[in-house]
C-alpha cells in the first residue's frame, strides 16, 4: 500500500476534522443514533466524496490507495467525534477482505461501489460465541444443485441491517471460504440487535440455504480474513485513541471550570491525579495505534505483535478514560444529556469487537515467543 | 388504652405480650395492600397506619406527648420484632421516618402539630431539596435563596437529584438566607410546599435510561414562616440532624444487577455466570471472581463488626468505609461481568438479561461512587475525620458567601 506525504496526511486529517466538527457534533450524533439505520446518509456521502470511505481501496477500483497510517489518522477523528457510520464494516473490514482474497472479478464487481459509498458491505464473521477467530465461525456451506448454499447463524455483524452486500465466512467441505450473499435473497434473515452502544449497529444474520457466490482465494482463506481483521484492529485502535483523547479533553476542561469549595475542582489533587493518569493512558493509546499502523504499513515482521499491543492498550485506555471521566464529572455525567456516557458506551463496544483485551494480551505474549 | 406512662417501666416480657396481644386483636394481613413507600390518605395500608399511630406503636421511643411511649431503644427493638413477626408495617418510625424525626427535633410547634401525625400515618409525600447544579460535593455552596417577606419566605433557585418530587407535598429545603456571612452560617431549613405555581418539577433522565430523579425549579415559591426548622442561619445544623437520620436507615441499599436473574441452583451468581459462558476455567476470571466475592464478604464482616461496636456504645471507623468499599465492589463486579460475557456484553435490553446486568451495573455503579458524596470526597472525609489527617485548605470557609467564587 502506498503511503502519502506527511503534509497530505495532515491535510486529510484536517479535512475530516472539519467535516465531522460540522456534521458529527453531539446533537447530530444523538439524532443519528436514534434512527433505525444508525448513520447519516448525507454525511456518509460526504465522507465518500472526500475519499474517506474508499481510503484503503486500491486506486484501480476507485479508492484512495492509502494504507493503515492514513486510515488510523482518519479513525482518530472518527473516534473523537463518535462518528456513526458503517465505515469500519464496509470501507475497512469488507474492503480489505476483498483485497486480501485476491478474487479480481469480485474486487472489480464490489470494490468500486464500496469505495464510492453507494454500496455498503459487511462481513458475517463470528457466531454466537463472538470470537472473531477461525474457530468462532459457525456458518457452513454446501453445494446444492450446482451452486453454494450457506447455512447457520452469524452474530455481531456490524451494520448488517444496512448491508447491500454480505460477505459470509463459512465452512465448506474443503475448508473455510468466503461467500458473497445478497442480503435480500431468500434464506437470509437479518435481525437488528439492540446494541448497548447506541452509535453502533449490530445484527444477527440467519442463513437458511441462502444462495452464495463463492469467492476465489489465492491461498488459504483464514490469513486473508486475519489481514482484514488486522486492518480493522488498526482502525479501531485509532478510533479508541481519538475517542480517549477527546474524552480527556472535555473532562479536563470541566475540571478547570467547575467550581466547588470556592476553587476549580481540578485544583484538588484527587482530580488532578486522575487526569494525569488518563493523559498517560490516552497518549500511550495514540502511540500504540500509530505504531501498529506504521508497522503494518511497512509490512514489518513484528506488525502482528504491534497490532495486538494496540488492540488491548487502546481498548483499555478508552475504557478507563471514559469510565474515569464520569467519576471526575460527578452527578452531571450521570445524566443522559451529558455526552460522557456516549463515549463510555462506545469504549465498551470497541473493547469487544474483533476480540477482547484478554484475547489480545494472550496473542501478544504468544507473538513475543511466550 | 393502657396507662402509657407506666409502659416504660414494664419488663421486656410484659411489653412483648402487650404488643403481641394488640397485634393479635388488630392486625389483618389484608391491611398490607396498597403501595408501601407511597403517600396515601386512604386505603387499607393507610387505615392500618392510622391504627398504629393511635395505639402509640408508630414511634414508641418518642415522648408520650408526641404519639410515643417513651420506650428505650432496646424496648423499641422488641416492638419492632413483634411487628416483624406478623409482617405488620408501621412501627419503628422513631428510627426510620426521616421526615417525622427531623420535624419533631427541630420544627415549630405549629408545624409539628399539623404534620407529625400525618407523616407517621404516611399521608404526606416528601422529598429532599438539597443538591443544586452548582452545589454537589460542596453542598454548603448552595445558591437557592429564601427572602423573608412578612409572614412567609420567597424562594428562588434550582434543586437537582430530587426523587419523588412530582408526588411530594413538601420538600425539605435548604436555602441561603444570609449572603454576608460564611457559607455554612447563612443557610436556613424549611418544609417547602411542593404543590404551588412557583415549583416546577422536571424528570431527569439518567445514563441508565431510568428517571428516578428530578430537577426542581423554584421561582418565587412561597414558604410560610412557620415551616422553618431551626433558627435563621441554623439550617446547616438542622441538615446534619436530617442527614444523620438518613444515614442510619440507608445501610446496605446499593442496587446490584437490574434484571435480578436468580440462580436456581443457589450458586454464587458470578460463578454461575462464568460456568454458563464457559469462562469458569479461565484462571484470570477465577482470580477476579474470588476478589469480588472476597470484597463483598469483607465489607459484610466490617459492617457487622461496626454494628456490634455501635451496639456497645463505641463508634467504629469501619462505618465510614462501607460506601467506599461498596463503590469498589460494584465497579469491579461490572468489569468482571463484562469480562465473563465477552462479546455478549455488546447488547442490552430485556432479551439479553446477562448483558443488561453487566451494562446496567457498569452505569449504575456511579450512583454509589458519585451519589451521596463522591469517592474522592469520601476519601477526604475518612482521611480527615477518621485518621485525623490535616484538612485541605479551605479558601471559602471564613469569608462572606457573597465573595465566594461560584461556577
Amino acid at each position: 500500500m502506498a503511503t502519502i506525504a506527511p503534509e497530505d496526511l495532515q491535510a486529510l486529517k484536517d479535512a475530516v476534522h472539519r467535516l465531522l466538527g460540522d456534521q458529527s457534533g453531539e446533537a447530530q450524533v444523538r439524532a443519528t443514533m436514534d434512527t433505525a439505520s444508525g448513520y447519516d446518509p448525507a454525511l456518509w456521502k460526504q465522507l465518500a466524496e472526500m475519499g474517506v470511505v474508499g481510503l484503503v481501496v486500491d486506486e484501480e477500483f476507485g479508492g484512495g490507495g492509502a494504507g493503515p497510517v492514513e486510515l488510523e489518522a482518519v479513525m482518530e477523528e472518527a473516534g473523537a467525534a463518535l462518528l456513526c457510520s458503517p465505515l469500519l464494516a464496509s470501507g475497512v473490514l469488507a474492503a480489505e477482505l476483498l483485497t486480501a482474497l485476491g478474487d479480481r472479478a469480485a474486487a472489480t464487481r464490489l470494490l468500486p461501489g464500496i469505495a464510492a459509498g453507494t454500496s455498503i458491505a459487511t462481513v458475517a464473521l463470528t457466531g454466537e460465541r463472538g470470537l472473531w477467530t477461525a474457530d468462532g465461525v459457525d456458518l457452513t456451506a454446501e453445494v446444492v444443485g450446482g451452486g453454494w448454499a450457506v447455512n447457520g447463524a452469524a452474530r455481531y455483524v456490524i451494520h448488517g441491517q444496512n448491508a447491500d452486500v454480505l460477505l459470509a465466512l463459512a465452512r465448506a467441505p474443503d475448508g473455510l471460504a468466503v461467500f458473497e450473499v445478497d442480503p435480500k435473497a431468500s434464506g437470509v434473515e437479518i435481525e437488528a440487535l439492540p446494541a448497548f452502544d447506541h452509535t453502533l449497529r449490530l445484527a444477527a444474520v440467519r442463513f437458511t440455504g441462502a444462495a452464495g457466490r463463492r469467492l476465489d482465494a489465492a491461498g488459504p482463506v483464514w490469513p486473508a480474513v486475519q489481514q482484514a481483521i488486522d486492518l480493522a484492529l488498526v482502525a479501531l485502535a485509532g478510533e479508541q485513541a481519538g475517542g480517549a483523547r477527546r474524552c480527556l479533553e472535555f473532562t479536563v476542561d470541566y475540571a478547570k471550570n467547575r467550581i466547588q469549595f470556592g476553587r476549580a475542582i481540578g485544583s484538588f489533587q484527587a482530580i488532578k491525579h486522575m487526569a494525569a493518569d488518563l493523559l498517560l493512558e490516552s497518549e500511550s493509546a495514540i502511540s500504540a495505534a500509530r505504531n501498529a499502523a506504521a508497522r503494518l504499513a511497512e509490512g514489518a515482521p513484528d506488525a502482528p505483535a504491534a497490532i495486538s499491543l494496540a488492540a488491548f492498550a487502546c481498548a483499555d485506555a478508552f475504557s478507563q478514560t471514559t469510565a474515569t471521566s464520569i467519576q471526575m464529572h460527578g452527578g452531571i455525567a450521570f445524566t443522559w444529556t451529558h455526552p460522557a456516557h456516549l463515549y463510555l458506551r462506545r469504549a465498551r463496544a470497541d473493547a469487544q469487537l474483533f476480540g477482547t483485551p484478554a484475547v489480545h494480551r494472550e496473542r501478544y505474549v504468544q507473538q513475543l515467543g511466550g | 388504652m393502657p396507662d402509657t406512662a407506666d409502659l416504660a417501666t414494664i419488663s421486656d416480657g410484659q411489653l412483648r405480650e402487650e404488643v403481641a396481644a394488640w397485634l393479635k386483636a388488630n392486625w389483618d394481613p389484608s391491611y398490607r395492600e396498597g403501595g408501601a413507600g407511597q403517600a396515601a390518605a386512604s386505603g387499607p395500608r393507610s387505615a392500618w397506619l392510622a391504627k398504629v399511630v393511635e395505639a402509640r406503636w408508630a414511634a414508641p421511643r418518642w415522648p408520650v406527648a408526641w404519639y410515643g411511649r417513651g420506650l428505650s431503644d432496646a424496648q423499641g427493638r422488641i416492638v419492632e420484632r413483634e411487628f416483624a413477626r406478623v409482617g405488620a408495617p408501621g412501627t419503628g418510625q422513631d428510627r426510620t421516618n426521616l421526615w417525622a424525626n427531623t420535624l419533631l427535633a427541630r420544627g415549630t410547634e405549629a408545624l409539628k402539630a399539623r404534620l407529625v401525625p400525618a407523616l407517621l400515618r404516611g399521608e404526606v409525600g416528601m422529598c429532599l431539596l438539597y443538591s443544586e447544579p452548582g452545589a454537589g460535593s460542596d453542598l454548603a455552596g448552595i445558591r437557592t435563596r429564601a427572602d423573608r417577606d412578612g409572614d412567609h419566605f420567597v424562594v428562588n433557585g434550582q434543586k437537582v437529584w430530587t426523587s419523588s418530587a412530582a408526588t411530594a407535598d413538601y420538600g425539605m429545603l435548604i436555602a441561603r438566607t444570609d449572603w454576608d456571612v460564611p457559607k455554612h452560617k447563612g443557610i436556613s431549613f424549611f418544609f417547602c410546599p411542593m404543590k404551588q405555581p412557583g415549583v416546577e418539577v422536571r424528570p431527569l433522565r439518567q445514563i441508565t435510561d431510568e428517571s428516578h430523579f428530578n430537577e426542581v425549579f423554584l421561582t418565587d415559591a412561597i414558604v410560610p414562616a412557620e415551616n422553618q426548622l431551626g433558627d435563621m442561619g441554623d439550617g446547616w445544623g438542622v441538615l446534619q440532624t436530617a442527614l444523620a437520620y438518613e444515614r442510619s436507615v440507608m445501610g446496605e441499599g446499593a442496587r446490584g444487577p437490574r434484571s435480578g436473574v436468580a440462580e436456581a441452583s443457589g450458586e454464587e451468581p458470578l460463578i454461575a455466570l462464568a460456568r454458563e459462558t464457559g469462562a469458569l476455567a479461565d484462571p484470570l476470571i477465577r482470580q477476579s471472581i474470588a476478589q469480588v466475592i472476597a470484597w463483598k464478604k469483607l465489607n459484610a464482616l466490617n459492617t457487622a463488626r461496626a454494628k456490634a461496636d455501635l451496639a456497645q456504645g463505641t463508634s467504629s471507623p469501619v462505618m465510614s468505609l462501607g460506601k467506599l468499599a461498596m463503590s469498589r465492589i460494584l465497579h469491579e463486579e461490572a468489569r468482571l461481568r463484562t469480562a465473563i460475557l465477552g462479546a455478549g456484553s455488546l447488547l442490552e435490553g430485556p432479551d439479553y438479561p446477562r448483558a443488561e446486568d453487566a451494562n446496567f451495573l457498569t452505569l449504575n455503579a456511579y450512583f454509589t461512587s458519585i451519589g451521596g458524596g463522591t469517592d474522592q470526597i469520601q476519601r477526604n472525609i475518612i482521611g480527615e475525620r477518621v485518621l485525623g489527617l490535616p484538612k485541605e485548605p479551605e479558601v471559602d470557609r471564613d469569608i462572606p458567601f457573597r465573595q465566594v467564587r461560584g461556577g
